[in-house]
């Protein structure tokens, strides 16, 4: 197991997925919290909230999410790849085919893939577990979006600290900032729900 | 003295000229080619360096080396040797 994770660390380094796949994270965790704080005050500001078509809602958005970034960055990254590789084997004039390089390419491909689908599917599927108590009538449906709506705000908060863990900023400022974005969109969507 | 006693010459050291992608690392590609059957010591020294690959030299030492698998070796990491550059061989005892 050890082993394999070694080879697995080397194959990131050698491709140097691990920054985009940061990058893919934070986008898409973003995008996924967002999208289900869009999705729950849409529904809560349009009438009484039913938690069965919240789940349902939910659960389609974070699959889609989750299909949409995994086919999306496994067809970009796959093309971005296979052109440098055939850069890289023009440089040195050689066949790459069975050196470490496409075994760490195609690793790469699929980890890429596999943070960019799993990270808004992961925020959107958290922010609809309060109503999955409050289906089952252990909560009430308000409670359930007020926990849910702190659920996101908190996940956008310790966005924010992610990053400002990478910029090396001050990581409360950071936190509050992405956390401020949500806010804002939470009050546009209320806006537009009472229109 | 009959020849066929004589035994059969091995290859103590190589120094290598080969071409590599700036990824994997010097140390890296070391690492991997003195763990290669027959390399007890590894020293690599970067001639040069380009926009998507290194020049580098790379001296091999061992009991007993065999260039095929410090090629398959190199090869595996996305290098390629492009020259021998000095070999020493010593007489097996």
């Amino acid at each position: 197991m050890e082993k394999y994770l070694e080879k697995f660390r080397f194959y990131l380094r050698l491709t140097g997925v691990s920054a985009i796949s940061r990058r893919y994270f934070v986008m898409n965790a973003f995008d996924g919290a967002l999208t289900a704080l869009g999705v729950i005050i849409g529904a809560w500001t349009s009438g009484p909230v039913q938690p069965r078509t919240l789940i349902g809602a939910g659960l389609g958005v974070s699959l889609a999410m989750g299909i949409s970034g995994f086919s999306g960055t496994y067809f970009v990254e796959r093309a971005e790849r296979l052109r440098k590789l055939e850069e890289l084997e023009h440089s040195l004039l050689m066949d790459l085919h069975h050196s470490v390089h496409v075994k760490a390419q195609r690793t790469a491909m699929i980890w890429a893939a596999l943070v960019n689908a799993l990270s808004p599917s992961l925020a959107a599927v958290t922010a609809i577990v309060p109503f999955v108590f409050a289906h089952y009538g252990l909560i009430s449906k308000n409670e359930a979006v007020i926990i849910s709506l702190m659920l996101i705000f908190s996940l956008l908060f310790m966005i924010g600290v992610y990053l400002g863990k990478i910029s090396r900023e001050r990581v409360i400022i950071s936190g509050i900032r992405i956390m401020v974005v949500g806010i804002i969109t939470a009050a546009l969507i209320m806006l537009l729900g009472n229109m | 003295m009959d020849d066929s006693l004589v035994p059969s010459p091995t290859i103590k050291r190589v120094v290598l000229d080969v071409l590599k992608p700036h990824q994997p690392t010097i140390p890296e590609l070391a690492s991997r080619i003195v763990s290669c059957n027959g390399a007890n010591r590894v020293n690599v020294s970067l001639a040069e360096i380009d926009q998507n690959t290194e020049s580098i030299k790379v001296q091999v030492e061992g009991s007993d080396i065999n260039l095929e698998t410090i090629r398959n070796c190199i090869e595996e990491m996305g290098a390629t040797i492009h020259s021998v550059d000095e070999v020493e061989v010593a007489r097996k005892v």
